[in-house]
């Protein structure tokens, strides 16, 4: 940076004053001016000089000439205020316009998400509704089921015979109900004892010393009807290969009763 | 002349009457600048048009730290008056062909043109360096080839003619004091 006297010296202040520098040197006299409060004075004085010398030899303009310049820019800010507040309208409805579209793209994702979340409570409900629908069949099936029973059982023909265990298996028991005049015969086997998977209880009638297959007890039901035989004077119970057998195996009986 | 910085804020604040204000102090001395390099009424007027405008659209570009507001108005005055002596177009309609340059060297056709007050005092060519850059528009360096003296005695020319000037003001700081506070 030059020193003080040579600025001056230089004239480079003049001509700045005068508007003769390039952009760059504008920038560095305007730098050098902000910091060197002398040379700051010193160019206040030639501003005041050119300034006394201007006024000194100032000529009145025409009268009308300022009336044309106060027209001119009373007309441009009108033009510029109504150009001003029309860009502003039209912000604004363009401001309006983004806003109901936002307002649109929120609510329809919003519906979207809804949407969605009712199909998947509707599939929730279907399901749901299967399943009471599958239940309610088994219900249903389970109360005929034990209505039936229930009304064998609560019929005043039938009686009840407990088939209790003998020595060779005195932990088992069954109860059977037998209805001579309907000719049926239901069990409930729930107090056998658990075979092995080889073997299964199946259940005789006795007719005149022979003995009439009632059929195979398939345990894990509460109740089971068997066949009726007519004239059967006792029922027996004897474990037997599983499927069943054609002819008891006495030596494996476990439980009879008279009728 | 002090410069008013309440009234130029309001001027940078689009206030109307501001400008009139502005106007009533400083046109007539922009207008012996225009004048002066414009050699031609109608065109000066047109000039001074437009620096008022332009004053008043840029108002907001002056800013008060970097120098006097009649400093940075006569910038946009001398600039507008050169571009309109360059604009070929209004050449023409001023039947006009000679190059302004030129001008500076002939006789004003205008005897307002003369210039008057403390630079009358000056030795003419301490009067006439001033001219050229103040009143006609001219660079240093277009000036001092105009004057037939190197880049660095016009310098000081300039220099010089500033002192005096400013001797001779002080001496009629007082009578000035009066004739701008008339003007105004």
């Amino acid at each position: 940076m030059m020193d003080r006297n040579s600025i001056k010296d230089t004239g480079i202040l003049e001509q700045y004053l005068l508007g003769e520098l390039s952009k760059e040197q504008q920038l560095e006299v305007e730098n050098i001016l902000k910091e060197d409060t002398e040379l700051r004075e010193y160019f206040n004085k030639i501003e005041s000089d050119f300034q006394n010398m201007a006024f000194e030899n100032a000529i009145t303009p025409p009268p009308h000439i300022k009336n044309v310049i106060l027209d001119t820019v009373q007309s441009q800010s009108v033009t510029k205020s109504i150009s001003l507040q029309a860009k502003k309208q039209s912000t604004i409805y363009l401001a309006v316009a983004a806003s109901f579209a936002i307002l649109f793209m929120i609510s329809s994702g919003w519906l979207y998400t809804q949407w969605q979340q009712s199909k998947n409570e509707i599939q929730l409900v279907q399901n749901e509704t299967s399943n009471l629908k599958d239940r309610i069949v088994a219900l249903e099936q389970n109360l005929n089921e034990t209505n039936k029973w229930y009304q064998a059982i609560n019929n005043p023909n039938t009686l009840q015979l407990v088939l209790k265990g003998n020595q060779a298996s005195p932990a088992s028991s069954a109860i059977t109900y037998v209805n001579h005049k309907e000719k049926t015969v239901l069990l409930n086997p729930q107090g056998l004892a658990i075979l092995d998977n080889e073997h299964t209880y199946q259940m005789w009638a006795d007719v005149e010393g022979e003995m009439i297959d009632m059929g195979v007890i398939s345990t894990g039901k509460e109740m089971i009807a068997m066949k009726y035989i007519d004239h059967a004077e006792s029922i027996n119970i004897t474990i037997e290969p599983s499927g069943g057998n054609d002819h008891p195996t006495v030596e494996r009986l476990i439980a009879n009763v008279l009728l | 002349m002090q410069d008013d910085l309440e009234l130029i804020k309001r001027l940078q604040n689009q206030d109307n009457t501001a400008l009139s204000l502005i106007y009533d102090k400083y046109a007539a001395a922009l207008y012996g600048v225009i004048l002066r390099i414009c050699k031609n009424e109608a065109k000066a007027q047109d000039v001074l048009q437009e620096t008022f405008i332009k004053i008043w659209q840029k108002s907001n570009s002056y800013d008060p730290k970097k120098g006097k507001f009649f400093t940075w108005s006569y910038r946009i005055a001398k600039n507008l008056a050169l571009n309109s002596m360059r604009s070929p177009s209004k050449l023409i309609q001023n039947e006009d062909l000679s190059v302004y340059k030129n001008e500076s060297t002939e006789e004003p056709t205008i005897d307002l043109l003369q210039l008057n007050g403390s630079l009358k005092q000056l030795e003419p060519h301490h009067q006439k360096a001033l001219e050229l850059v103040y009143f006609n528009g001219l660079t240093h360096r277009e000036a001092h080839k105009e004057m037939d003296v190197p880049l660095g005695t016009f310098k000081s020319y300039i220099k010089q003619a500033l002192k005096k000037l400013r001797a001779a003001y002080q001496k009629e700081l007082f009578i000035l004091w009066i004739i701008i506070e008339t003007m105004i």
